[in-house]
């Protein structure tokens, strides 16, 4: 199983961006992200102490659709929670964040859009830790889709997700809670945990608890679970921005 | 420090990373907050959390602890910041100055310099620069930013050079490098691998004696304002040199010792006698 690849600040002039590539569904997201902003109108009056999140997703090739306001939505919902929209010189400003679907498969009018969410809520989170967004928390999301025989599969292709019987997006924090469940299709609830468990599998790995009570994280079948990937993405370009401090020390 | 800590939003800052001294309250810097543990569990009851990704940064001297986040993140104004403005126009009352060109213009009072009074004041032209202080930044939307050469309190030009820059030019660099200039130029030059790792200023002021030195003022906005007028024939060069040096070790993060390499070969380039 290839992990998806991810980096951070490709974009100069905005205030964070990162790229996300995920190899096996193809979707590949660039995504900028401007914190705080000035809000146009009076759209601040509304929230007089929170900052306002804005989203838009893009597609590359076909005319945006419902679809894109469907999952502008659902990343608008999980970020929102995450946002610290109280902080110093946040609040009454706006929080702008922009995917554009830059490569992969393109998504028909009517095709799902859960295949390309854990991809653009990746890429909205590294983009918010790129432009030092305050958050509460961080999370990492995945997709799985049962087919008719009950085989899970973890982030299918296009072809894949449109013979399964259900798609399942589950995205966790990293403390650990689920912080969004968005299914499509017929399943029971017995299928739902064993889904519920695969993605907590891929997403903080399979966790063993040591002989001195430490939780390790092991890697199984499934690779690096994804958080790890995204520590290794920030860390990667931290240790870039002060190797002038860190060689030093 | 041995070795970096880079943290996440949400993760826990371990309690041996902070400093130990007891005797001052322990100041949370940008990045970070205080979180109260639910009363489940038993000894220490906050916790310290971080809100943005990157390095923790302790000062024991202060008992402060914060995050390096991004360094190379678009300028917004605080309160102290020193800036390098471009005067746009001016008002009865203010110079109406850029100092980033995609925040609304921010005002300095005509008489906010140094011995200014009604009848003598700098005549400001469009286009002229000032190196200043943040004075205020208002509250909410469409704040006016406002800009001081002086200390209020001493009528001086507090740090000095504060005030109109006359001749020399102004060169563009990073937002992270011009925080990273500030520290190695405000403290003094006794480490042997430069403060914040550059030595390109040491290396150039050393190679450039002989032309007669030159001044520097650096703005938190990622300008750098150099002049060399005592240089005569070679001021033009020298100028333009120690800008391409700047900006060469900005773009590429040069370690101290291509700096010093580049600092000889732009001079050299250049052909400035050293």
């Amino acid at each position: 199983m290839v992990g998806p690849t991810a980096s951070l600040t490709p974009l100069a002039r905005a205030d964070g961006s990162a790229s996300y590539h995920c190899p096996s569904t193809g979707s590949n997201i660039l995504g900028s992200v401007n914190a705080p902003v000035e809000l146009p109108g009076r759209r601040d009056a509304l929230k007089p102490e929170d900052a306002t999140v804005e989203v838009f997703v893009k597609t590359g090739t076909a005319p945006a659709s419902v679809g894109e306001r469907y999952v502008e939505g659902i990343i608008r919902g999980v970020v929102g929670r995450l946002i610290l929209g109280r902080e110093r010189g946040y609040a009454r400003r706006g929080v702008v964040i922009t995917l554009a679907i830059v490569g992969g498969e393109s998504v028909g009018r009517a095709d799902s859009h859960l295949t390309l969410l854990p991809a653009l809520l990746h890429t909205a989170l590294l983009a918010l830790l790129s432009a030092s967004v305050p958050l509460s928390m961080t999370f990492s999301a995945t997709v799985l889709s049962v087919d008719a025989s009950g085989k899970i599969t973890r982030e299918p292709s296009a072809e894949v997700a449109a013979a399964a019987k259900s798609i399942h997006v589950l995205a966790f924090t990293s403390k650990g809670h689920l912080l969004l469940n968005e299914s499509e299709g017929a399943f029971d609830f017995d299928t739902w945990e064993k889904v519920r468990q695969r993605a907590s599998a891929i997403c903080h790995g399979t966790s063993t608890v040591g002989a001195d009570g430490d939780i390790a994280m092991v890697e199984d079948a499934d690779g690096q679970p994804l958080e790890g990937t995204i520590r290794e993405t920030v860390e990667d370009q931290v240790h870039r921005d002060y190797a002038w401090k860190i060689d030093a020390a | 420090m041995s070795s970096p800590l880079v943290l996440l939003p949400g993760d826990e800052i371990p309690s041996e990373y902070l400093p130990s001294t007891n005797s001052a309250p322990l100041r949370l810097g940008p990045g970070l907050r205080l979180l109260s543990q639910p009363p489940s569990s038993s000894a220490p009851s906050h916790v310290l959390t971080a809100t943005q990704a990157g390095i923790l940064s302790t000062d024991n001297k202060k008992n402060a602890v914060s995050i390096l986040s991004a360094p190379n993140r678009r300028y917004i104004p605080t309160v102290n910041d020193l800036v390098i403005a471009q005067v746009h126009h001016s008002s009865p009352d203010y110079f109406h100055c850029m100092v980033t060109p995609q925040a609304p213009h921010v005002v300095l009072g005509q008489l906010a310099f140094e011995g200014a009074t009604k009848k003598t004041r700098p005549m400001l032209k469009q286009g002229d620069l000032v190196y200043a202080r943040v004075l205020s930044v208002g509250l909410g939307a469409g704040a006016e930013v406002e800009l001081t050469c002086v200390n209020p309190a001493t009528g001086k030009a507090e740090p000095g050079g504060l005030g109109h820059l006359t001749g020399g030019m102004v060169f563009d660099i990073s937002n992270g490098m011009a925080a990273r200039l500030m520290r190695a130029s405000s403290s003094s030059a006794d480490q042997q691998d430069g403060v914040a790792g550059l030595v390109v200023l040491d290396e150039l002021g050393k190679k450039l004696e002989k032309v007669g030195g030159f001044e520097i003022a650096v703005g938190r906005n990622g300008k750098v304002w150099v002049d060399c007028s005592n240089g005569g024939d070679a001021a033009v060069k020298a100028t333009v040199a120690i800008g391409r040096c700047l900006t060469t070790v900005d773009q590429h993060d040069l370690s101290p010792a291509d700096q010093k390499k580049l600092v000889s070969r732009i001079l050299r380039e250049m052909k400035i006698e050293v």
